[in-house]
């Protein structure tokens, strides 16, 4: 089935290519570290305490709304430590984890799930378990998949995102190519929970084994295969429904508004894992690629340090550069002290080299012929690097999607996408900021306004009470009784008070 | 990673080297004047760019490694009479390099495109240097006496073909009386068009803007001619006489004094095209590449900023 | 000659009342300048500019009596929106005015509290709760770090609080300048 395609993205070879791929089962980790922040949401709270031995599979922390998804132990053993470590984020802070050491059983937690009879499961149960098996989406993006099923209830069209775009990458690949039994049966879950009357399973035209396996695995009608032009972004959630569908999604907008649903094929085949096999999300494959060493798939457990997953390889002993992520919009990384995360789809090691330096943006506009969603990254450049968040919302920052094609083409090597995400942090910081000022001086200016109006009602309250203490004093006139005769008596009073007590 | 398409260097370059055709074409009929122009616009551009760059306060070898003053250098030397004085190239090439790049921020922050600032300055302020052009060949010892002692030889300098045609017509000649075309200017430009298409099979320019400009040139012309043929140029002459094919394809398509946007190129090539037409017959100057240029430079803000592509996922 | 006198005179006539007409019919109530001098202040109403409050510093830098240095909350990039706004030179921050510290919040530690209510005077934005013999607290997300509260606490029982950037208010720098 031929589709259409989207204008910009750039066709990139893939730099390290196998012959076949593969994936290496990695042995039990002796430990595991987990964070507690996730991709989305707030920080989870831990539900264990150190020296608790917990069980594989079991919940060790979770926030308090029902958006975010809870984190499991991915092995059993003790909890050694809840304390700050390092995390592969691109700003290097650490954030709080929960260690565990491994005893080495990998004794698993008794999980519900359906089993394989979840056609005659209540659909909210279903999500509820996916909820609860911790399986947002395993493309890179992290997004609690029931959260997205949850809005995504009465949608008409499936589509399974098996394209894995970015040039090096093949996790879902071998995903597909070894497991297509698991990842058919989960797209018959997810047609089971929405009710679409069809699944559309989109595959980049260079994976003629996974579109194999997985054709041979298909029973399905309502389950249909589409088979896209080699192109990076193509991945990318709104551009591959327009590819596949010709439906723009509004900027701002979401796929479960056109009555669309896309779920990655990791994520599919996780919530198969955790539907019928009732095991929540502990593990995932990632490649490791680079030009240090033979690329190769892992499947590890959540929490292994990428030092141990990249000793499974074959990699040399020569220093290396680090990259979390693909090649495109990854993260670079200085250690491999870092866990595997949800969201890690892939490790770069490369020999390392030396960086390009910038040089001066000659405005040729090559940026904005590949940007897929016809931006001006020129523009956006200019912008902010000057600072000017308005100028960069005029031209519509909010809409990149820092896919990075336009780093890629810049001859003058500028690293345009760092600019944009510096643009968005400070975007969110001044508004915040602005918020606080504004609220700050609301309280002020009421609190001056209570202090006046105080002393206005201070000042009313004497004032009628002088007049009060005037009439008085004048009724007692008329009355003839003076001021005088009254402290006159007054004075007898203490007088006579004085005699009796002597 | 970056991908393996071409650096800013290496574009700098590449113009440079699609340059030589036309270079070669004006060698044949003209001699070694431009050749020894060029070297000494190159050897200036060097130096000024070097001494301003370690002003500002930046590592003067990577910003003369770039190419783009040698760039600018080599468009003004081909611009200007290759038998006009030295200190012509080397004042027009400091103008260029100072006032149109330099004193704005350096390569990639000027609005105006440097060669023409120059050019134009020369113009203003030399007239009859800048109107005394070569009508033969002058061998390398003749080069080297008439632009740097100012010798004079019989027979080397007169004015261009377009200056010819402006003052025959302003005098009330008709077209039919003159010739309206030039075997020297014609070979030079399809030199240079020759150059562009390799610039443009390259991937180093876009096409809107040469086509836009080109398109531009051959409607206003044929929209004057139909006023007026006897007194206005047909079309095949607007192409081969004078900087046009220079301008389509080298001049008018500097990244960083042009538009942006795609549809903005169109409308900046079309414009520069128009007005040279104009300029041409009813200016005060015989050729108006370089004035058409600056003239549509300062309108690009304002054309990018109404010419923005659509945006996916919002109407 | 006599000609170009009226003329002229004509035309200052016709220009100066269309001056005039403009002047009454557009005129700005109340004065702009200090309603944007105010929203660029970062509103602590600490007093370290040695007025007593943001708009009443607002007010004397749009009359001019004041300098637009004297701001420490606003760090130098709010020195540089003032300058940038007033359309004059920017200064660096004078010290004498205090240190330009990171974001702080203040918290109460409430062993020591003894219920005084003397911070909760002192507050210009009323972020305290409490009452007299009562342990008064910080509401956290109003404490602008003024510091006010905390020379007139008699137990010394407040303490600062610095406010770090967290992995979703983190923002990155930009890279290095690109050379030339």
């Amino acid at each position: 089935m031929s589709s259409q395609s989207y204008p910009g993205g750039v066709v990139i070879a893939n730099p390290y290519p196998v012959d076949q791929v593969k994936i290496i089962q990695s042995p039990l980790p002796d430990k595991v570290v987990l964070p507690l922040q996730q991709r989305i949401g707030e920080e989870a709270l831990p539900c264990v305490e150190v020296g608790d031995r917990v069980l594989t599979g079991q919940v060790i922390a979770q926030t308090e709304d029902h958006f975010c998804v809870p984190i499991h132990a991915s092995i059993s053993g003790i909890v050694t430590a809840i304390d700050k470590q390092a995390i592969p984020h691109k700003s290097g802070l650490k954030a709080t984890c929960i260690s565990i050491e491994s005893d080495g059983q990998d004794e698993w937690i008794k999980s519900q799930g359906c089993g394989s009879d979840f056609l005659h499961c209540d659909k909210q149960t279903i999500i509820d378990y996916i909820q609860h098996s911790g399986i947002v989406g395993l493309g890179g993006a992290g997004f609690p998949s029931h959260a997205k099923l949850n809005k995504a209830i009465d949608c008409h069209t499936l589509i399974i995102n098996g394209t894995e775009c970015e040039p090096g990458m093949m996790c879902d690949e071998a995903l597909m190519q070894h497991h297509p039994r698991e990842v058919i049966r989960g797209v018959e879950i997810l047609l089971h929970i929405t009710g679409a009357q069809q699944a559309i399973i989109a595959i980049e035209n260079d994976k003629q084994e996974a579109y194999q396996s997985l054709l041979m695995f298909n029973h399905n009608d309502k389950i249909s295969f589409a088979q896209l032009p080699t192109k990076y972004t193509s991945g990318a959630e709104k551009l591959l429904i327009k590819a596949l569908l010709d439906v723009e999604i509004p900027s701002g907008g979401f796929a479960a508004d056109k009555g669309i649903l896309c779920q990655n094929v990791s994520s599919v085949k996780a919530i198969f894992d955790a539907v019928i096999d009732k095991r929540p999300l502990v593990s995932r494959i990632v490649t490791i690629t680079g030009d240090a060493l033979t690329p190769t798939n892992v499947e590890v457990r959540l929490g292994t340090s990428f030092e141990q997953v990249i000793s499974l390889t074959d990699v040399n002993n020569q220093a290396h550069d680090y990259r979390m992520g693909g090649m495109m919009m990854g993260v670079d990384i200085e250690t491999t002290q870092m866990p595997i995360c949800k969201i890690t789809n892939c490790i770069f090691v490369n020999n390392k080299t030396l960086k390009q330096p910038a040089k001066e943006c000659i405005r040729c506009n090559t940026c904005n012929t590949v940007c897929p969603i016809g931006l001006l990254p020129q523009q956006l450049y200019w912008h902010a690097k000057s600072e000017n968040i308005e100028k960069c919302t005029d031209y519509h920052l909010s809409d990149c999607i820092e896919c990075a094609c336009c780093s890629y083409v810049c001859p003058s090597n500028i690293d345009l996408v760092s600019y944009f995400s510096f643009a968005k942090a400070l975007d969110k910081k001044q508004t915040a900021d602005q918020e606080r000022i504004d609220i700050a001086r609301d309280r002020f200016e009421f609190r001056e306004y209570r202090l006046d109006r105080n002393k206005e009602e201070r000042s009313q309250m004497m004032a009628e009470k002088k007049q009060a203490l005037k009439e008085k004093m004048a009724k007692d006139k008329e009355q003839g009784l003076e001021q005088t005769d009254k402290i006159a008596q007054a004075m007898a009073r203490v007088k006579k008070t004085k005699e009796d007590n002597v | 990673m970056y991908s393996t398409g071409l650096n800013t260097n290496q574009i700098m370059r590449q113009v440079i080297y699609a340059l030589a055709l036309g270079v070669s074409a004006s060698y044949i009929f003209f001699g070694w004047g431009i050749i020894i122009q060029i070297l000494l616009g190159v050897f200036s551009a060097l130096v000024i760019e070097a001494a301003f760059v370690v002003m500002r306060g930046r590592p003067a070898l990577e910003s003369i490694n770039d190419g783009s003053a040698v760039l600018t250098a080599v468009l003004l030397a081909i611009s200007i009479p290759s038998i006009a004085p030295w200190w012509i190239i080397v004042v027009g090439v400091a103008f260029a390099i100072i006032f149109g790049k330099q004193l704005y921020g350096g390569l990639g922050s000027n609005p105006f495109n440097p060669a023409m600032l120059g050019y134009a300055f020369l113009l203003i302020s030399y007239p009859l240097q800048m109107t005394t052009w070569p009508v033969d060949f002058s061998a390398f010892s003749q080069a080297i006496n008439i632009i740097f002692n100012a010798l004079s030889f019989d027979g080397l300098s007169g004015a261009t073909r377009l200056d010819e045609i402006k003052t025959g017509l302003s005098l009330g000649n008709n077209l039919a009386t003159m010739q309206v075309y030039s075997t020297s200017q014609a070979w030079i430009n399809a030199g240079f068009l020759v150059g562009g298409i390799y610039l443009l099979a390259r991937k180093v320019i876009f096409w809107h803007i040469p086509v836009a400009f080109l398109s531009g040139i051959v409607v206003m012309a044929l929209l004057v001619a139909v006023l007026d043929s006897q007194t206005h140029l047909p079309v095949q002459s607007h192409l081969m006489l004078g900087g046009t094919m220079l301008g389509a394809f080298f001049i008018a398509t500097d990244p960083v004094s042009a538009s942006t946007t795609p549809k903005g190129r169109l409308i900046y090539g079309f414009l520069i095209g128009v007005l040279i037409v104009v300029i041409r017959n009813y200016g005060g100057y015989p050729d108006g590449v370089a004035f058409a240029v600056l003239l549509i430079n300062m309108t690009v803000p304002l054309i990018d900023h109404y010419t923005q592509p659509k945006v996916f996922g919002r109407s | 000659m006599i000609e170009s006198v009226v003329i002229f005179s004509g035309l200052t006539l016709v220009l100066g009342l269309i001056l005039g007409y403009a002047a009454i019919r557009f005129k700005v109530k109340g004065n702009p300048l200090v309603d944007q001098i105010d929203s660029i202040l970062p509103q602590t109403q600490c007093g370290q500019c040695d007025f007593a409050g943001c708009r009443p510093y607002a007010e004397a830098l749009a009359k001019g009596e004041a300098q637009i240095n004297q701001c420490p909350p606003g760090g130098q990039e709010g020195a540089d929106a003032l300058a940038e706004l007033l359309n004059i030179e920017t200064l660096a921050l004078n010290e004498e005015h205090g240190e330009s510290n990171a974001r702080h919040v203040v918290y109460v530690d409430e062993k020591l509290c003894i219920g005084c209510t003397l911070c909760i005077q002192a507050c210009p934005v009323d972020a305290f709760v409490g009452a007299s013999k009562v342990m008064t607290t910080v509401i956290e997300e109003e404490c602008t770090g003024c510091d006010l509260c905390i020379p007139v606490c008699p137990v010394d029982c407040i303490y600062v609080r610095e406010i770090n950037p967290t992995l979703l208010t983190f923002v990155p720098t930009i890279p290095g300048e690109a050379h030339v």
